[in-house]
């Protein structure tokens, strides 16, 4: 049997005319395929909404406070176990150097001294060699060779901020 | 701004009382989009909460734009698609499900016309039988059009589809259902005829 158009009108819900509905209910009379689209478009139509059960909102009022409490755990063992693991990795990393320090405390003690001693030495003989270098280039340099210097330091400080300002643009929009 | 959109901004800014009134606003169609979805009263209630849940913890990324409707459907129907395709991979069956229920209903006696009663709960039972034969989606597209009247643009918002692909899954859905729906028909009734049929 020819179900064009009937099926195409029950398929796809468009209105009908007075004309095409009779067409289409002499078509029903015969055709069970057509019909039964008919009747299940109908009966779907006819069932109603469905309701829960009485008490819903106070039911998931409880579910939200379980759930922030069941939150509020999770977070909690979070932290716990971050810092228990951040400790344990900690204690193990320093432990050798704990042993040894407790070992010898004297010559540990020796030694860190000396470091910031040398420390110390070589940044007083770092800023003597800066300040000799201030004293002598301003001479070998001719007004030229400054502009020149201080145009490039002023472009890479531009950049710089030019950099600066668009990464934290960057970073507003993204948290938009 | 309506009272709707009122209770969305108060709830945005962490006010639960305002999101206990949305709850109480829209727990019928929220519940009853996953009750014919999964099929199951239990199902659905745990479904429709979980749905509130989720809406309540993603409230700040909800698009005012959009009617609240829409995309509190479009949370159940997500949550009710995940859960039936995990229900289809799980040992359980839908029809060992089906088992504690009971295979028939006794007609109510105080009924204006018990035989018409029990058809149409018979009817009903069908529409439930032949609404599980879909895929999860196509019944998704299916309950949003019947029940919540929802237009293929809203469903294809909810369901995260083209417009087009909501009218071949409605159109291929509708054909389904037509094709169970004779079968089970010619399963309960063999002595009627096609032309006998009750809805004309």
């Amino acid at each position: 049997m020819n179900h064009r158009p009937f099926e195409d009108w029950l398929l796809t819900e468009q209105p009908l005319n007075l004309d095409q509905k009779r067409e289409l209910q002499a078509h029903l009379q015969d055709c069970a395929h057509c019909s039964a689209l008919a009747e299940v478009n109908l009966e779907l139509r006819s069932v109603k909404m469905a309701s829960p059960a009485a008490g819903f909102t106070a039911r998931f009022q409880s579910r939200l406070a379980a759930q922030r409490v069941r939150e509020r755990r999770n977070r909690l063992v979070g932290v716990l176990i971050l810092t228990v693991g951040g400790i344990g990795l900690l204690g193990w990393t320093l432990a050798p150097y704990v042993i040894q320090f407790l070992a010898s405390p004297a010559g540990w003690i020796t030694a860190f001294v000396n470091f910031f001693l040398t420390l110390f030495e070589m940044l007083r003989a770092i800023g003597d060699l800066g300040s000799i270098f201030l004293r002598i280039l301003p001479g070998f340099i001719p007004p030229l060779g400054w502009m020149i210097i201080l145009s490039t330091l002023g472009g890479f400080a531009l950049l710089w901020t030019v950099s600066l300002w668009r990464f934290t643009r960057f970073v507003k929009g993204a948290q938009r | 701004m309506n009272e709707e959109q009122t209770w969305v901004l108060q709830a945005q800014r962490g006010d639960d009382q305002a999101f206990t009134q949305l709850v109480e606003t829209y727990q019928k169609p929220v519940y009853n989009l996953c009750y014919r979805m999964l099929g199951e009263p239990e199902s659905a209630e745990d479904a429709a909460q979980e749905t509130f849940l989720r809406a309540f913890q993603h409230i700040a990324r909800y698009d005012s734009k959009r009617p609240f409707a829409t995309w509190l459907l479009s949370i159940a129907a997500h949550y009710c698609i995940d859960r039936l395709r995990r229900r289809r991979f799980s040992t359980f069956s839908i029809d060992e499900e089906d088992d504690d229920s009971p295979a028939f209903e006794i007609p109510d006696a105080d009924a204006p016309n018990p035989e018409r009663e029990s058809v149409r709960r018979e009817e009903k039972e069908s529409i439930h039988k032949i609404l599980d034969s879909l895929d999860a989606t196509d019944r998704a597209a299916i309950v949003m059009r019947y029940w919540h009247d929802a237009s293929e643009v809203e469903i294809a918002e909810s369901l995260g589809l083209t417009v087009s692909a909501v009218k071949s899954r409605l159109h291929r859905a509708r054909l389904a259902l037509g094709k169970r729906w004779e079968e089970s028909s010619m399963k309960q009734h063999p002595q009627r005829r096609p032309h006998e049929s009750p809805a004309f």
